[in-house]
């Protein structure tokens, strides 16, 4: 990690300072702050339209922020401090910062008119300006990674949704990010196929990789989160160590939470919190 | 009625062969401009550049909101008035690009616009830049959506070129035009060109099928 920037004190690789997200007048994302260090793996759960994945998407600058500020190590993804002002990044330098993170998403989003191969070496090629060799050389390594080389050259109509995910991911990692975000990356997955995206997500986490993910997996975030982020109505309700959050939750709605996701019948008698946006 | 004279049409088919040509080659090269224009205008019409997307706007309301062959008569009796001279012909050439390119730019805008967002979200999640979403990713895949309409456009464009002997281009309407002022035969040699014009057509609409085919 070369660039840690000036600073003494080893910065947090994410830092997310009164993050807001308003829709019309609706704040989907609500002043949240956050800091994920180096190495960590935090889960975002919450119920849907908690905010999750517009804070994920705020991050990466695919969505615009209302308000707030995010660092991602070291760098201010809004744009540039001159004289104490904000000068805001024109979106060719947005683009460029935004090579820090990858993302994967909830509905795979492959690039329909490439094979898998070309879906990962694309970035590598156009973007980073690798020659072709090398871009696919690169590409076909991490869709080995993926366990994938049998399915190379495959539109992804032709691939599984477990499949595509996968390419998906072997596409954000040969960007080399230095901060992975998965939204949802499960949710749109046929339930036999679940598995196999998860332990490939394991795999990441077991190579040190930092990650947030938006998920609905419990069993997995317990297992594999580092840190749990409970989010509701658009704000962190709790944000713990993993095992803690599990044992223990701490406020009535992140039970509530959990007691739905597990399967039981609790009636939502308690679940008067604000409404969903 | 009289009868049917063949031998008007057989006297008229020379001619008519001739104007065929003129009208094929005006109409292949309107095809190429027209399509350029069209492309570029299109991708301009969904980028980001606010100017450039305002001026391609005005454009395609004007080739929009007024007939052909006023936008012919604009061109040819307008551009000697601001000092280009140019050919009948090119006149002609220039006038159907024109035409057809504000109608392609339509059609490459709404085939972008159909496309899912995530497509672009993707590309930027990978770190492109607006441009390089819209020529490597959106652009590509929009070309099969596209096919269909630009089809219709070129046949319009074809048709449209019959417009053109209103300047005295010798293309193939024109070419009729002048045997029917010779020979007093209008029933005839009209039956003669819209067989012309079918088989132009004809043919027109068999390569796109074939480069549709490709495209899926």
């Amino acid at each position: 990690m070369p660039d840690a920037g000036p600073a003494a004190v080893p910065a947090p690789l994410l830092r997310v300072l009164g993050l807001s997200k308003i829709f019309g007048d609706i704040p989907v994302v609500d002043r949240v702050t956050l800091e994920v260090a180096t190495g960590e793996i935090v889960m975002v759960i919450g119920p849907s339209g908690a905010g999750k994945s517009t804070m994920l998407r705020c991050i990466n600058r695919i969505e615009t922020p209302s308000e707030g500020e995010i660092w991602v190590a070291g760098v201010n993804m809004a744009g540039e401090l001159r004289d104490g002002r904000l000068v805001p990044d024109a979106r060719a330098v947005t683009a460029r910062k935004r090579r820090l993170t990858g993302m994967v998403f909830q509905r795979f989003n492959l690039f329909t008119h490439l094979s898998a191969l070309d879906n990962v070496a694309i970035g590598p090629r156009r973007v980073l300006g690798m020659p072709a060799a090398a871009a696919r050389a690169l590409a076909l390594e991490h869709l080995d990674r993926m366990k994938l080389s049998a399915h190379v050259d495959k539109r992804p109509i032709q691939l599984s949704g477990g499949q595509q995910q996968r390419v998906a991911i072997a596409r954000a990692l040969a960007m080399s990010p230095q901060l992975m975000l998965f939204d949802e990356p499960t949710s749109a997955l046929d339930p036999e196929l679940v598995g196999e995206v998860l332990e490939a997500i394991r795999g990441l986490a077991r190579d040190g990789l930092t990650m947030i993910v938006v998920t609905h997996e419990m069993q997995f975030a317990r297992e594999v989160g580092t840190r749990v982020v409970f989010m509701d109505g658009g704000r962190i309700v709790e944000d713990r160590p993993s095992a803690d959050f599990f044992a223990t939750p701490r406020h009535e709605r992140a039970r509530e939470f959990l007691r739905r996701i597990h399967g039981g019948a609790a009636p939502a008698l308690t679940a008067a919190g604000p409404p969903p946006g | 009625m009289n009868a049917f004279d063949w031998g008007a049409i057989w006297y008229a088919v020379p001619y008519m062969l001739q104007g065929a040509v003129v009208t094929l080659e005006i109409s292949i090269l309107a095809m190429v401009f027209g399509t350029v224009i069209g492309i570029v205008c299109g991708l301009v019409s969904v980028s980001r550049v606010g100017p450039l997307r305002w001026l391609v706007r005005v454009y395609v309301y004007f080739v929009r909101g007024t007939p052909a062959l006023v936008q012919l008569f604009l061109v040819y009796f307008a551009l000697p008035e601001i000092g280009i001279y140019v050919s009948a012909f090119w006149g002609g050439v220039i006038a159907l690009s024109f035409n057809a390119g504000g109608f392609i730019a339509e059609i490459v805008r709404a085939a972008i616009g159909s496309i899912e967002p995530g497509q672009t979200e993707a590309a930027l999640s990978i770190g492109m830049t607006d441009r390089q979403g819209l020529l490597l990713i959106l652009l590509p895949q929009s070309l099969r959506q596209m096919a269909p309409p630009l089809t219709n456009e070129l046949i319009t464009l074809v048709k449209g070129s019959s417009l053109l002997s209103a300047i005295s281009i010798a293309e193939l309407t024109r070419s009729a035009q002048m045997i029917i002022a010779e020979r007093f035969t209008p029933f005839e040699i009209y039956a003669a060109l819209a067989v012309f014009y079918l088989i132009m057509i004809s043919a027109l609409a068999r390569a796109s099928e074939y480069v549709e085919k490709r495209l899926a």
